[in-house]
């Protein structure tokens, strides 16, 4: 079911996090929770393709590019995390990643302006694009979904309007190195992901504005009666969701070096697989940003193997599409369990 | 059993814009969505046509155009389906691509006649559709997800079975008939004197989907049972309709309508391809969003989706005459979509407002 603004039904009320309660509950929780499925999952499957690769996964250049391009995937996550918080989507995730690569590298081939300040224009630039969905969610009361469906379209269009098909190279050059360095062996697209989804967990746990989210992704009815403000919640959701995807443009420019309008095809999918596998519900409330990120990691071990063994690339499709479906059944006979025992 | 689902007809809205159920009661008759869609293309028609006087050509322009819109509007009609129930389709395109596959195979192989071949596809598009529906009513898991990944999975499967088990990534093969169903229009049979209208063969197999999910969702009582699933779930599992079964038949059906919509497109672009359904997830929301079925469930417009998949046409060969690019096209009929959406929600409060005051 998709969860539209004005729903006001009973919701399974989910719990975003139990923190009260013993350490040793917690542990109970935290072993029992989809985060340790996932590290373990992550872990063994790590090691499963590090072993028959022959160690060559763990060499210097493989173990890099494994993390330098698991970045954007990760950011793309968050993004698509941060509206389904709300209880919203965010179909305009993946070209809108695209839009902001391009209008980064057409501000500094085209308009001449420094690498900086190219960064943080494309960076507001996708935040207000997710404040323009915000908005018409709320002005029109039209669907989410659909409202982005629509932007889009429009986005898509937008992204070929820059360049046409054509590629945007040799920008800044110290960008470039930036994107593709790495400190003490951990690229610095990762530890800026890394950093992000950190700033992102902070923001859901720890702040008004993050709380309030939650609780009207959560019980929209309840948190209007508790004064919080629903439609706020829905556009700064979205433009959170803009930002993020507005900061994984910003790395596919400082990590590829070239950058054409067909960037961000392949990102929908994908943004919608890491919350899924992490735990996130589409109904709201829930955030998962660990969750998320490990979740990514899979997906990207996937497409790992798919290069180690040289496997027909329409395997990763197929695996990825059972290993969300495979979660989701996984999640939903625990809960099913859980609920049967209380 | 037969009197509550009869009385949901103010809820229904369908086929026929003259019985008037659709409206709810004290609206205006031009708070009808479809009647605003109507007056919207007539306008767009006008002014593309004193624009760019080639739009009325029947050859340049018109029999493309009805081809494509019977494409779509089966598109939306596979999409319809789900959206009766309240669930979404994202599997559309893949579920159109893998049919495809199975009737290219079998026309290529097996030399199996024009019609078979079809029946074929339709039953492995009602069957993958029917897997989704049993994974959606098995676990309770929300549509959206379920058919998402089975998107994912299918875009693998349907390259890997292209790139293994057919030659490439299309079958060329035209077997009797298509050439025939794709090139000529009723124009060319002639009885005597008189010969058909300038309209596709293929048109009528789309308008024959549309009225058989007409009446499947106006008079059947399987089609009513769904929208009563869509509507309210508990309460049709209450008044003993078997909803698990509803839903996964909803979904059967939207497959097989999306199989039909890839045996379209295939015989309009003259071959069974891995790219065949790549362009329809889009459509298959904008013909029935636009002509105002709910996505919250319980209310389908077939009217609506033929105008709506009409519309989209027109706009996009329209916009096509002016010159303008592929990528400015999808900038307009987004916009146009938003401001469709719009419109309509103000006329919908407009009304809302007049009745209270009257």
């Amino acid at each position: 079911m998709t969860s539209t603004i004005d729903t006001t039904g009973a919701k399974p009320s989910g719990e975003p996090d139990s923190r009260r309660g013993s350490s040793l509950l917690r542990a109970q929780v935290f072993l029992r929770g989809t985060d340790f499925t996932l590290i373990v999952i992550a872990l063994v499957g790590f090691v499963v393709l590090a072993s028959t690769t022959g160690g060559n996964l763990l060499t210097g250049g493989t173990l890099k590019a494994v993390f330098q391009y698991l970045a954007v995937p990760i950011l793309v996550g968050l993004a698509q995390m941060s509206v389904l918080a709300v209880g919203q989507m965010n179909l305009s995730v993946g070209v809108l990643t695209g839009f902001t690569a391009m209008a980064a590298a057409w501000l500094m081939v085209r308009a001449g302006l420094p690498a900086p300040v190219a960064v943080i224009a494309a960076v507001l630039l996708g935040g207000a694009v997710g404040l323009a969905n915000g908005l018409l969610v709320v002005l029109t009361r039209i669907n989410g979904f659909i409202v982005t469906l629509a932007t889009m379209t429009v986005i898509d269009g937008l992204r070929y309007g820059v360049n046409g098909t054509g590629t945007f190279q040799n920008y800044s050059s110290g960008l470039v190195s930036l994107g593709q360095g790495s400190i003490l062996g951990v690229p610095n697209v990762f530890i800026l992901a890394i950093a992000v989804a950190g700033a992102v967990a902070v923001f859901f746990r720890r702040a008004v504005l993050g709380r309030q989210l939650l609780a009207s992704g959560g019980n929209p009815f309840a948190a209007r009666l508790s004064g919080i403000s629903n439609d706020r919640a829905i556009v700064v959701a979205h433009t959170l969701s803009g930002l993020l995807a507005g900061v994984a443009g910003i790395v596919v420019v400082a990590l590829s070096g070239s950058v054409n309008a067909s960037i961000g095809d392949d990102l929908l999918l994908p943004s919608f697989a890491a919350p899924i596998i992490g735990g996130v519900a589409l109904t709201g409330g829930v955030v998962a940003v660990l969750g998320t990120c490990l979740a990514a990691f899979i997906v990207r071990l996937v497409d790992v193997a798919q290069a180690q063994y040289s496997i027909d690339r329409s395997w990763v499709d197929l695996i990825v599409g059972a290993v969300v479906l495979g979660a989701v059944l996984i999640t939903q006979v625990r809960t099913g369990r859980e609920g049967r025992r209380k | 059993m037969s009197a509550p689902t009869q009385e949901s007809d103010a809820m229904v809205t369908t086929a026929d814009p003259g019985v008037g159920t659709d409206a709810p009661r004290g609206l205006p008759f031009w708070a009808n969505p479809r009647f605003g869609l109507l007056v919207v293309i007539v306008v767009l028609v006008i002014v593309f046509t004193s624009l760019r006087s080639s739009f009325l050509n029947t050859s340049l322009t018109l029999v493309p155009m009805q081809q494509d819109v019977s494409v779509f509007l089966v598109v939306g009609l596979a999409q319809l389906c789900v959206l009766s129930l309240g669930h979404m389709n994202l599997a559309v395109p893949r579920m159109a691509a893998i049919s495809a596959f199975a009737m290219g195979w079998c026309y290529q192989h097996l030399s199996v006649p024009l019609w078979l071949g079809l029946l074929i596809g339709l039953v492995v598009g009602a069957a993958v559709g029917a897997l989704a529906g049993w994974i959606i009513t098995a676990t309770g898991v929300n549509s959206f997800i379920v058919t998402l990944a089975l998107d994912f999975a299918l875009v693998g499967l349907v390259s890997l079975l292209y790139s293994h088990v057919g030659d490439g990534v299309a079958f060329p093969v035209h077997p009797a008939g298509m050439t025939a169903l794709r090139n000529d229009t009723f124009s060319d049979y002639c009885a005597g004197n008189i010969c058909g209208p300038p309209v596709p063969l293929i048109v009528p197999i789309a308008l024959v989907a549309a009225l058989l999910v007409a009446v499947l969702f106006r008079l059947a009582r399987v089609g009513r049972e769904m929208l009563m699933t869509g509507s309210n779930l508990r309460a049709a599992r209450l008044s003993g309709i078997p909803t698990s079964r509803r839903i996964i038949q909803a979904h059967a059906l939207s497959g097989a309508l999306a199989a039909l919509a890839g045996f379209l497109l295939a015989v309009n672009s003259g071959a069974f391809s891995a790219d065949i359904g790549n362009s329809f997830l889009l459509p298959s929301f904008l013909g029935p969003v636009l002509g105002g079925t709910l996505l919250s469930g319980g209310a389908v417009s077939i009217l609506g989706t033929v105008l709506g998949a009409a519309l989209t046409e027109v706009i996009r060969t329209g916009l096509n005459l002016l010159n303008f690019s592929v990528q400015d096209l999808n900038i307009y009929i987004g916009l146009v979509l938003l401001v469709a959406l719009s419109l309509d929600r103000v006329r919908h409060v407009l009304a809302e407002r007049r009745g209270t005051r009257a």
